[in-house]
């Protein structure tokens, strides 16, 4: 591949993975929900795209309902899971996620089984060049992620999103105050299943394929690395955790192609995605970014009067 | 359609037998450490892999596979709660950390396998499946057919739930880390070491792991996702039983066994997939953890 495409492609997926890294930040960020299934909806979002384009809808359509029946996926799952411990919300949504792979893998009838089914892409050019078809990806992709990031936004800088937060420290307290947490914590799970879903449909309309073999469990742990890298809590460091993880997996592919290795190097890049989040956990836990903090226009008007409430909560 | 049901039942024994001997470790350890090791998974594998090398590659029996994959997988195990979760923990590390470590550690030491097997070939890992070349034997009684690794899994289980009760409940370990599972800092204030005994239980974990995963291995086959494709179950043995509790996982593993079994022939009768017997794992999960998240453990005393 030529480089200037090579580089397209890497703004492509650091698009893409900006918007599911932008959805586990509110999840996990924001509200401290351990979402291990996060391909789970990922998945849905992919195989309703390609399913709805089939049945000839237009590609917004698709994108839009693809991520409405992932908020519906979000929102089954938060029934059994919420009331759970931390812990058996993790359990729960982890092994889900082995169960739908199982199901689209064994229903041959549903996207081709395990040899997957051909999408097409959202917005064909014919006769255009690759590149033309890449910027386009691209500027698709990053008006859904722009979309996403104002929401994040808007959101967490809201009472809504101080609620959010206060259900991550504390939620007992939280519940103390009258706020319902089980209803917070399944719409957060709705939102974030929603984006998930939008990233997986403009992830297979990139491809142009789908099969079960995509939506590994390494998928969700990838948006892991990215939101505890960048920084939980803080949109911008979900953006940067997606972005250095991406070109840290390009520079790894290309230096196995450079690099003639005694063994498997995709083995190696998997151990060294496993080291750099060890490493992370235990000398960063905070992630590069700080969390970021409540704006809205009186906290600034405070912070220009002299920036008491910043130096408190420092 | 014609079931064989005595041949359903031993097949359930023999599945609650492995999902037994697979089980106990995570459920000890996760009772005593308060989070669920999703590594655990990959100590299955390796054990497998220790084993098919032992007994394989290098022809010296499987008594001796099984001995030395306990023994390796079990130091794994111990380097990982003494390298990673015991720092972390210390550094105030919250449950949803230490269970990310859990999962990047399984990562590491599932593509660590093959990585090994490229540079020591003698090892004979790689990503493809290999497979144990010892035959067993079958026999029939009456209706029913059992295979000698059959018999062993149903003895070891049987012989693991005997030593782990005169262990749990007549030895000083035994009891320490009972103590330590129900009431931590009660049990610092006794006396007890409490990190030495975390180190034994999971250095006996991991090791118990490593012989489920010989059995699972020599019943199937030895591959990096040995381990991961047992996730389920293990985890819903480990709920349903109550975690921690070892004679909740007894119970479970063979009401787990005996529901997958059953539903084998079910889904058959239905006309769907086999490939599905995971899903009632899955099934038994939920519902466990919806009507009754303490599991089974109400029945049986703490242990």
């Amino acid at each position: 591949m030529d480089p200037s495409m090579y580089l397209l492609d890497l703004v492509v997926f650091i698009g893409i993975f900006g918007i599911m890294s932008l959805s586990l930040n509110l999840e996990f960020g924001f509200t401290g929900l351990a979402n291990f299934g996060k391909v789970v909806f990922f998945l849905i979002g992919a195989y309703s795209y390609a399913l709805l384009s089939q049945a000839g809808f237009p590609f917004y359509l698709c994108l839009i309902i693809g991520a409405l029946i992932a908020a519906v996926f979000g929102f089954l799952i938060s029934l059994p899971a919420l009331r759970l411990r931390t812990d058996y919300l993790a359990i729960v949504i982890l092994t889900s996620g082995e169960i739908i792979r199982l199901i689209v893998k064994t229903e041959d009838w549903i996207a081709g089984g395990d040899w997957g089914t051909s999408v097409a892409p959202a917005i064909a050019l014919p006769g255009a060049s690759a590149h033309a078809g890449i910027l386009v990806n691209i500027g698709l992709v990053y008006v859904c992620l722009f979309i996403c990031f104002t929401i994040s936004r808007l959101l967490t800088n809201s009472p809504y999103g101080r609620v959010m937060r206060a259900i991550r420290e504390d939620e007992v307290a939280a519940e103390a105050l009258g706020k319902d947490r089980a209803k917070y914590k399944a719409q957060i799970l709705m939102l974030g299943s929603a984006m998930a879903g939008l990233a997986g449909g403009l992830y297979v309309q990139y491809l142009h394929y789908v099969l079960p073999g995509m939506f590994l469990p390494i998928v969700t742990f990838t948006v892991w690395i990215m939101v505890l890298l960048g920084g939980p809590a803080n949109c911008w460091g979900a953006l940067l955790g997606a972005a250095l993880v991406e070109v840290f997996d390009r520079g790894a592919n290309l230096a196995k192609d450079l690099l003639t290795l005694p063994t498997d190097a995709s083995n190696l890049q998997y151990i060294l995605f496993g080291v750099l989040i060890l490493l992370v956990l235990l000398y960063r836990p905070q992630g590069l970014l700080k969390e970021s903090a409540v704006k809205t226009r009186a906290t600034e008007r405070v912070r220009s009067l002299g920036g008491a409430v910043r130096n408190k909560e420092d | 359609m014609d079931v064989n049901w005595a041949q359903v039942l031993v097949n359930s024994l023999v599945t609650g037998s492995l999902y037994l001997i697979a089980s106990v470790g995570l459920t000890l350890t996760y009772g005593l450490s308060g989070f669920p090791n999703f590594a655990y998974a990959e100590y299955i594998s390796l054990g497998g892999f220790v084993g098919y090398f032992v007994a394989d590659e290098l022809g010296a029996g499987l008594p001796a596979a099984f001995i030395v994959a306990f023994l390796v997988v079990g130091v794994v195990g111990f380097l990982c709660y003494r390298g990673i979760f015991q720092p972390m923990a210390r550094r105030g590390a919250t449950i949803i950390h230490l269970m990310v470590a859990s999962i990047a550690l399984g990562l590491i030491l599932r593509h660590l396998i093959p990585v090994f097997g490229d540079f020591i070939p003698a090892l004979g890992w790689s990503w493809a499946p290999s497979y144990f070349t010892i035959t067993w034997v079958a026999f029939d009684f009456g209706p029913v057919r059992l295979t000698g690794l059959w018999l062993w899994t149903i003895f070891t289980a049987v012989a693991l739930s005997v030593v782990l009760h005169f262990l749990l409940t007549r030895t000083r370990i035994g009891k320490a880390i009972r103590a330590t599972s129900s009431n931590p800092d009660l049990a610092l204030a006794s006396g007890i070491d409490v990190e030495k005994v975390i180190w034994i239980t999971w250095f006996l974990g991991a090791g118990l792991a490593a012989v489920a995963g010989i059995f699972r291995g020599a019943e199937t086959q030895v591959w990096p996702m040995t381990g991961w494709e047992m996730i389920l179950p293990v985890f819903a043995v480990v709920m349903l039983g109550g975690i921690g509790n070892f004679y909740g996982a007894i119970a479970a593993a063979f009401i787990i066994g005996l529901a997958e079994n059953i539903g084998v022939v079910a889904l058959t009768a239905l006309g769907l997939s086999t490939s599905y017997r995971i899903g009632i794992a899955f099934l038994i999960l939920i519902i466990t953890l919806i009507v009754k998240p303490q599991g089974l453990a109400m029945f049986f005393r703490r242990s």
